[in-house]
């Protein structure tokens, strides 16, 4: 699923800016060959009927999971429906994590950084798919837990509207972390006409406070 | 043998093919379960559902039905007001309503829902209760038999299968979910699963879920030769679609497939997501009148983690570092219980060749037991090795095969009535491999005759047991050369009967024979190149000997084993030892030209360059005034210019990693000349309960050892009451407290709250993705640290170092 990891991408989670030395780039290489073994990148997404769009919840036909918050409820506004999305680097990648930890934590960082980033390219992936599958239809960026006020309570739900334990292996800790940890779940609204190019904005991040990207200046 | 199980025996005899059912949660939803609902709930509410989804299948052809309790665990549970009891009761009766006397019923038990450690926070330990619970119900509400499914967690069902056989007569059967890969979701292989069930006493294994029967056919083709066991295959309809949610195979298809496994030895058959009783019925139909394939199946010597089986098909090497036996360091990281250490000697070895890890924590100041198991459990977090475990006491033993996830070696028994008795039944309940040494309560026989007797009394006794004949290894023991010269030759004779006159593999540690002699390692070299010679199978070195190591790898291309000599290549061609070079101490050549001194090694980042330094500096100065004058001032450069943007984090940890190889130098050093070991002061280090995120506290860690600081670093997901507890016992004035994830913030705040109304002497500071400066002084922590580094500068302030 994931040939290349976007380095890039990788990088500026880890801060590094400017003209990138020969050491990091030769770890990056070491770190890429020994993530893309260990990982068992995969996903899996159902599609919703939504039923009713409020001010403040989006209920979907069919499950229990109700979208919650002024945010992923403006953010679906003119959504027919969403696709419920997860997907996973799988346990490999906590074990890779664990193990570079106990030999060197600079590579630890590294592989920490190239997983999200691979992360994300599987949630690209499993985006593709989805489109392809809505042809004529428009799609908005994805909206994970944790967004704006868009809880994080929901992951139980969640992941039991996509059968999480069984369709991909992606667990709740009691805590209510996802387990693997490079693991995301997310909505992806689907609608009929062009959905407004809004970027995903700080303006609705939970993260606008704390945000190492912001205190420089950037954005994700 | 009980009479539950006489009765499922006789089914399999009876039977060219036992048939299972199909799925239950689509037939629940079809008669109406609302989304979201509590299935085993049901059971009680709905008797009816269940009798009518049973009966329906046993009138499609099943003999076996599982009960509507997949869910049935006390954590899933949570929070309906009904116990694991009552419901797997009400389950059981309903199954057996529908019954009668027309098919068994087995109580289902799927995954508890949560991911076991070490990547998940449920223990094993926990897992095992939770499922005790379940086998207690089910076996006392009549369950025939009992099935663990859709298990992707090698773990997690050892949990079950040990629980089920420890606390019920019931035969156990268990399937575990593989996909295209032939891997389950944590990377669990198919052989694993099949050498680590058989070995507990699983009495049927196989597979369910996930795919359809035509994918999971090389799953299916992989198991038949790993498993003496009748094999269980339970596919789903084919694959769903995300739009319909329906499933793509007709019952047809299904059937036709099902047909395609037959040749593999399939003996137990069922449908599972997407299949009713339209493809149980089609199936039988199918099958009838096919006779089941009686497998011969010979199972190679072989030993496993989840995720790694090692084939001892030639020489492997296992790795005899992890001992504390003539090393202080060792010795003093046992007493302290620094774990990271003995990481860090695995991780050495891994990266070295070894293919097996041996695993010795005896020391008589510690608790071996629970050194044990914490060192087993933290082992295979880091390394998919299968590991040798090894000790003198049965009960340390027996701790460390409960708790290690795969097939192991035991290390060991010997022909001495007392041993064979304590470590041949644990060997055998725990399905391990072990290594017998040829030696009784005589002594080492000094001819090989004496010895070759021992090992044959030993392979009867294990035999006589049930280990089978292929888990027998045998170690002839090595004696010192220097004291008994003549003893090396009967040590290899004895070896060269063992292994040709019983077929058995052969273990050898190598080291001893150079005892007291100058040039050890040529003499060892050369011991294991004619022991090798004479069919040793499994060395037991130290791999980071490049000459041993080399060795082993030279005789393999020699032997015609290594073919093309890819292995021997692949270890020593010359891209391949500069990426082990630097991989292992992080210098490049160019790089290392350029530092010559102690600090500007560390700025480069260059360990092994650090490290040669310090050894270096330790001839003329003090280990204080290196740590105070050189390390702490070239962390404080690569610290400044962090701060200023010059450099980043991975170089700022890779000058840290570069220190801490020369730390290592210095407190080896303060040890050999019995000084005391560096310390600035403690600071206790926690990722708080219910974070599970560690990576960032643990980088604090590295920074502040660095500094001489010394950590006691209590993990992630660390509750409340257990940092008090750390602070006051330890007098520490510095806590740090790390959380990554908004909805674990709480667990901060309370930590926070619980060491100021217990008046703890002791700072705090706070970190983490999510935090700010005000949070932190709005839950009452002292210091926000946004980085590793200002945690570093604030450690320094509060202990004015």
């Amino acid at each position: 699923m994931i040939e290349k990891i976007n380095r890039d991408e990788a990088f500026r989670y880890m801060g590094l800016k400017g003209e990138i030395s020969r050491e990091i780039s030769d770890m990056a290489d070491e770190c890429e060959k020994r993530l893309l073994e260990a990982a068992i990148p995969r996903y899996y997404w159902v599609y919703a009927e939504i039923s009713e769009v409020s001010e403040d919840a989006v209920t979907l036909k069919g499950y229990k999971l109700v979208l919650r918050g002024r945010d992923i409820s403006a953010h679906l506004k003119d959504c027919f429906g969403v696709a419920l999305l997860c997907a996973t680097l799988g346990e490999g990648v906590d074990r890779l994590l664990r193990t570079v930890q106990a030999e060197d934590m600079a590579k630890a960082l590294m592989v920490d950084a190239l997983a999200s980033a691979a992360a994300e390219q599987v949630c690209d992936a499993a985006e593709n798919e989805i489109r392809d599958r809505f042809p004529g239809k428009y799609t908005t960026w994805r909206f994970s837990p944790g967004y704006g006020d868009f809880p994080l309570e929901c992951q139980g739900d969640f992941l039991a509207a996509v059968n999480a334990m069984r369709t991909v292996g992606v667990f709740l800790t009691a805590g209510g972390l996802l387990t693997p940890t490079k693991s995301v779940t997310a909505v992806v609204g689907l609608s009929d006409s062009p959905v407004p190019a809004k970027r995903r904005g700080c303006g609705s991040c939970s993260m606008r406070e704390s945000c190492t990207f912001r205190k420089s200046g950037g954005h994700c | 043998m009980s009479e539950k199980k006489r009765n499922f025996y006789r089914l399999l005899e009876e039977n060219e093919f036992v048939f299972l059912d199909g799925a239950m949660g689509t037939q629940l939803q079809k008669k109406g379960m609302e989304a979201g609902a509590i299935p085993e709930l049901l059971n009680l509410e709905k008797p009816e559902w269940l009798n009518a989804i049973h009966g329906a299948y046993i009138e499609a052809g099943s003999q076996i039905v599982y009960t509507n309790t997949f869910g049935c665990n006390r954590h899933k549970l949570a929070g309906t007001g009904r116990t694991v009891e009552e419901i797997v009761s009400a389950a059981v009766q309903n199954a057996k309503k529908a019954c009668g006397e027309k098919a068994l019923v087995a109580l289902d038990i799927g995954p508890i829902g949560q991911l076991l450690e070490p990547t998940g926070s449920l223990t094993f330990e926990k897992a095992y209760d939770i499922f005790k619970e379940q086998v207690i119900a089910g076996e006392k509400a009549g369950a025939d038999l009992i099935v663990c499914e859709t298990m992707t967690d090698l773990y997690e069902v050892k949990a079950a299968l040990l629980a089920a056989k420890e606390n019920s007569d019931l035969p156990v059967i268990c399937t575990m979910t593989f996909e295209q890969n032939r891997r389950t979701f944590t990377g669990c292989s198919v052989s694993s699963m099949a050498l680590t069930l058989e070995g507990l006493g699983a009495d049927a294994v196989g597979v369910n879920c996930s795919l359809g029967p035509k994918e999971l056919e090389p799953v299916i083709a992989e198991l038949s030769e790993w498993t003496t066991l009748p094999i269980i295959v339970k596919p789903n309809a084919g694959l769903p679609d995300p739009v319909t949610n329906e499933y793509d195979i007709t019952p047809e298809q299904f059937a036709e497939s099902a047909a395609g496994l037959v040749k593999y030895g399939i003996k137990i058959v069922g449908g599972c997501c997407g299949t009713d009783p339209r493809f149980i019925k089609a199936v039988t139909e199918r099958l009838k009148g096919m006779k089941s394939v009686k497998r011969e199946v010979n199972i190679p010597a072989a030993v496993c983690s989840p995720a790694k089986t090692v084939i001892i098909d030639q020489p492997r090497i296992i790795g005899e570092r992890i001992n504390p036996t003539g090393k202080k360091l060792f010795k003093e990281a046992l007493k302290r219980g620094d774990i990271d250490y003995i990481l860090g000697q695995a991780i050495e070895q891994v990266n070295a060749g070894a293919d097996i890890l041996d695993v010795n924590v005896g020391l008589p100041d510690i608790d071996e037991k629970e050194m044990m198991v914490r060192v087993v459990k933290a082992l295979q977090s880091v390394t998919d090795l299968p590991l040798q475990l090894d000790s003198t006491r049965p009960d340390v033993l027996e701790a460390a095969l409960r708790v290690y996830n795969g097939k192991a070696i035991v290390n060991s028994v010997n022909g001495e009535e007392g041993s064979l008795e304590a470590i041949l039944p644990i060997v055998k309940k725990y399905g391990a491999a072990v290594v017998g040494l040829t030696l009784d309560e005589n002594g080492i026989p000094n001819a090989a005759e004496g010895r070759f007797a021992l090992a044959e009394k030993i392979l009867s006794r294990a035999e006589k047991v049930g280990i089978p004949r292929q888990d027998v290894f045998i170690d002839c023991l090595t004696l010192t050369a220097s004291a008994e010269q003549a003893a090396a030759m009967e040590t290899l004779k004895a070896l060269n009967r063992v292994k040709t006159e019983l077929g058995l593999k052969t273990v050898l540690g190598v080291s001893n024979i150079s005892f007291g002699l100058p040039n050890r390692e040529l003499v060892n070299c050369n011991f294991l190149q004619m022991a090798l010679t004479n069919g040793l199978d499994l060395p037991i070195i130290n791999p980071n000997a490049a000459l041993m190591t080399g060795a082993v790898r030279a005789y393999k291309l020699l032997a015609n084993i290594d073919k093309n000599s890819a292995e021997f290549i692949a270890a020593y061609s010359e891209s391949n030892i500069t990426a082990t070079v630097s991989g292992a101490q992080g210098a490049s050549s160019a790089a290392k030209a350029e530092a010559n001194d102690l600090p500007s090694a560390i700025a480069s980042g260059l360990k092994a360059e650090s490290a040669h330094l310090t050894e270096e500096l330790l001839k003329t100065h003090d280990s204080m005034d290196i740590v105070d004058n050189m390390l702490i001032p070239a962390l404080d450069m690569a610290g400044a210019e962090f701060e200023k943007g010059k450099i980043f984090l991975p170089q700022l940890i890779m000058a840290a990693g570069a220190s801490q190889a020369a730390f290592e130098v210095i407190r080896k050093h303060m040890l050999k000349s019995g000084g005391e070991t560096v310390s600035k002061g403690k600071v206790i280090l926690a990722t708080v309960r219910g974070d599970i995120h560690d990576i960032g506290k643990n980088i604090v860690k590295v920074l502040l050892e660095n500094y001489g600081f010394e950590v006691i670093d209590l993990g992630k997901d660390v509750p409340c009451g257990t940092v008090l507890e750390a602070a006051v016992s330890h007098k520490a004035k510095l806590v740090g407290l790390s959380a990554l994830m908004t909805t674990t913030l709480g667990a901060m705040e309370e930590t926070v709250k619980l060491l100021r109304d217990n008046k703890a002497e002791c700072k705090i500071v706070v970190g983490g993705a999510v935090l700010t400066p005000e949070y932190a002084e709005k839950i009452g922590a002292d210091f926000y640290a946004k980085d590793a580094k200002e945690t570093v500068d604030i450690a320094r302030k509060v202990y004015s170092v």
